[in-house]
């Protein structure tokens, strides 16, 4: 049976063993299957096999888990060697448990080797093989993992998983970056000034600033060797690349504001694309189609969220201003599926995550628990990473816009400046 | 003088010194003391006034300072007030101009949703062949539903609307707009070309249109990126002579800059 015929026939069994599921809070139209509201396909990841066996299972049953897609069905030890008997799924014990589909992981000479069962047909929905370097290669081998984890995912829902992202922050002045799943944290840059880090759209690559001197850097993963792009008078602040990750868009200004510009990797001048008449305009943010950017700017007095065409003409004010407030809105994400945009908004006198719809500028609030800035959107846009500091510190914590579900991402000193990844196919 | 007048005497001692007697001698010794007292008397009665003149300037000039320092700390107070208040009707300014532009937007959004419903409450009602209601959407549906096409991506779809919007409404206030947009379609499927004569038809129809601006900036750009630099520097040259005033002109600057005027 090929793939696409296996996957086809999983989804089919899915949409019939669908309303088996435990039960969720979560609406999301799952692409590839019959919308149903408030369901969520049981998935039990069975014993694995060979080396790394139980990290395989706990890895892959945590990345089902923090995608918000499916239901993990977590068995105790016992049960979970009953689930799976003489290399054979005990389908009787999967059905009445009310599992749509089993999995078993099997670590090989070769990498990995997937199986995906279908309960209700009592068939193997899908083979796959993932190549995998050695365990001792802990990053790379976790990565692998990650990546077996989003396919999983796909092949369940329809819907790519996250598993294998990583995300920026700052901490201590230093660039960190961290798994999706909170594990393999590692400092990139050395003890200094660095701040606002944004990623390639490739993965491979990281631009942030410096405060001191104040310039803009890239920095190539693969080699930790970094350069810098844009220097000069003034200040330069919060870099992102562009969509096709050919320059940088970053927030400059000598004596009156602050204004964005672009710059080619190749290096050259900056050129100007906000006009902001001595106001700040800064972090800037691309639309998906790379032909809008929303932007934080003060020019109405206070920082609001603004649009604009990506040469810079067409500015537009995003946010709905009354006359007389002293709103503070900043820090705008734009959602990979370009209908909305994340922002920090004080309300009460505390920030809170919003997004604010594109086309019909509907707002709506994500987040009450404490203070909560800097929203990133994950690349499935159904996940956000954000400060809070909710815990007592200021730290990463990640949310399912759909379900309201959050987890705390990061533990230690203070952070900020948030930047998930786009989906990591090496590095 | 005063000096001289304390000197006689001893002047007097010294010439008649000579000649006088002893009885003379104390008699002089006498006056002179008593000559010496009254000079002493009269400084200190000068020094006293003239203490009391000094005490009174100062005084006076404390008062003097006091006032100064009140008036001082007034102006300050009025200049901080001032500031306040420039800052102040600076911000709301800048409030206001902001809102205006929004108020368009939502004028724009509402006069689509007033069409929506005057078209559902047309369909509801039976037909006046005396009087038969407009057909079709209105000008206000037409520029929203080809804004949102294209913002999603439809790029033929959106162009469409806004070609039927220029036909059916051609005086139609956002026309120059919905123009510029049927460039962005042509330019989001990079049909760089009939982009740009697009561009040149706003310029040409609405020369005095804001959006005049942002197509001849557009355009300047587009020829830019084809390697025509003295076609865009009379783009970005326009915009400085026709559009000073305007973000455009700001950034077209920046561009002659880097094409070396």
């Amino acid at each position: 049976m090929s793939t696409m015929t296996s996957r086809r026939a999983l989804l089919a069994l899915l949409c019939i063993a669908s309303p088996l599921g435990a039960q969720d809070t979560t609406h999301a139209v799952r692409i590839g299957l019959t919308y149903d509201p408030g369901t969520k396909p049981g998935v039990v990841v069975l014993p694995s096999k060979g080396l790394g066996a139980d990290s395989i299972r706990s890895i892959v049953q945590r990345d089902l888990d923090f995608g918000d897609r499916v239901s993990v069905m977590a068995l105790e030890a016992g049960a979970a060697s009953d689930a799976s008997r003489a290399n054979v799924p005990n389908w009787q014990m999967l059905a009445r448990l009310g599992a749509a589909a089993a999995v078993q992981i099997t670590s090989t000479a070769a990498g990995l080797h997937l199986a995906v069962y279908n309960v209700a047909t009592r068939q193997t929905a899908l083979i796959r093989d993932f190549p995998a370097p050695a365990m001792s290669e802990m990053r790379a081998w976790r990565a692998a993992v990650h990546g077996l984890s989003d396919e999983l995912q796909e092949s369940i829902t329809g819907s790519r998983g996250t598993a294998r992202t990583r995300v920026l922050f700052e901490r201590t002045r230093r660039i960190w970056v961290v798994d999706s799943d909170g594990e393999q944290l590692a400092s990139l840059t050395e003890s200094g000034t660095a701040g606002s880090p944004a990623w390639h759209p490739g993965g491979g690559m990281i631009t942030y600033s410096l405060l001191v001197p104040s310039q803009i850097v890239v920095q190539d993963l693969s080699n930790g060797r970094a350069r810098t792009l844009a220097s000069g008078n003034g200040v330069f602040i919060s870099p992102v690349y562009l969509p096709d990750g050919s320059g940088v868009v970053y927030g400059h200004g000598v004596d009156d504001g602050v204004d964005l510009f672009t710059i080619a990797l190749a290096g050259g001048s900056g050129r100007r694309l906000s006009v902001g008449r001595g106001s700040d305009n800064v972090q800037p943010t691309f639309s998906p189609d790379g032909r809008r950017i929303a932007f934080t700017s003060g020019r109405a007095g206070h920082p609001e969220i603004y649009t604009m065409d990506a040469d810079g003409t067409n500015v537009d004010l995003l946010t709905p201003l009354e006359f007389g407030e002293n709103a503070y809105r900043a820090s705008p994400d734009w959602s990979p599926d370009g209908r909305s945009v994340a922002f920090q908004s004080r309300i009460g006198g505390i920030f809170q995550i919003m997004t604010i719809g594109l086309r019909d500028r509907a707002l709506k609030q994500l987040t009450s628990d404490g203070q909560n800035e800097e929203p990133s959107w994950a690349p499935d846009g159904r996940h956000l990473v954000f400060v809070s500091n909710r815990s007592g510190v200021k730290q990463l914590w990640v949310l399912d816009v759909e379900s309201g579900r959050t987890r705390q991402l990061t533990r230690g000193a203070a952070v900020r400046n948030p930047a998930w990844s786009p989906r990591l196919s090496s590095n | 003088m005063t000096r001289w007048r304390r000197l006689a005497p001893l002047a007097a001692l010294g010439v008649v010194g000579c000649l006088a007697s002893k009885g003379d001698v104390e008699l002089l010794q006498t006056n002179m003391q008593s000559g010496f007292k009254a000079a002493r008397d009269a400084s200190a009665q000068a020094e006293a006034a003239q203490r009391a003149n000094m005490d009174r300037v100062l005084s006076q000039i404390s008062r003097e300072t006091d006032s100064v320092r009140v008036l001082s700390v007034r102006l300050a107070k009025l200049q901080s007030d001032m500031q306040n208040d420039h800052y102040e009707m600076g911000r709301q300014l800048l409030q206001i101009q902001e809102l205006t532009g929004q108020s368009q937007r939502r004028i724009q959004e509402l006069r689509a949703s007033l069409e929506d419903r005057a078209q559902s409450a047309n369909a509801a009602t039976p037909p006046d062949s005396a009087h038969p209601a407009p057909t079709g959407p209105g000008p206000g549906q037409l520029f929203q539903s080809s804004l949102d096409q294209l913002r999603r991506g439809s790029t033929s779809t959106a162009r469409s609307g806004f070609e039927e919007l220029l036909r059916t409404y051609p005086t139609y206030d956002d026309a120059p707009e919905a123009m510029v947009y049927i460039a962005e379609t042509y330019a989001a499927e990079r049909n760089q070309a009939a982009a740009d004569s697009v561009y040149g038809l706003v310029i040409k129809q609405y020369p005095k249109s804001p959006k005049a601006a942002t197509a001849l900036y557009k355009q300047g750009l587009s020829f830019k990126a084809a390697g025509r630099p003295a076609a865009a520097r009379d783009a970005f040259n326009r915009i400085l002579r026709e559009f000073p005033r305007s973000d455009e002109a700001v950034l077209a600057q920046g561009q002659l800059r880097a094409l070396g005027r």
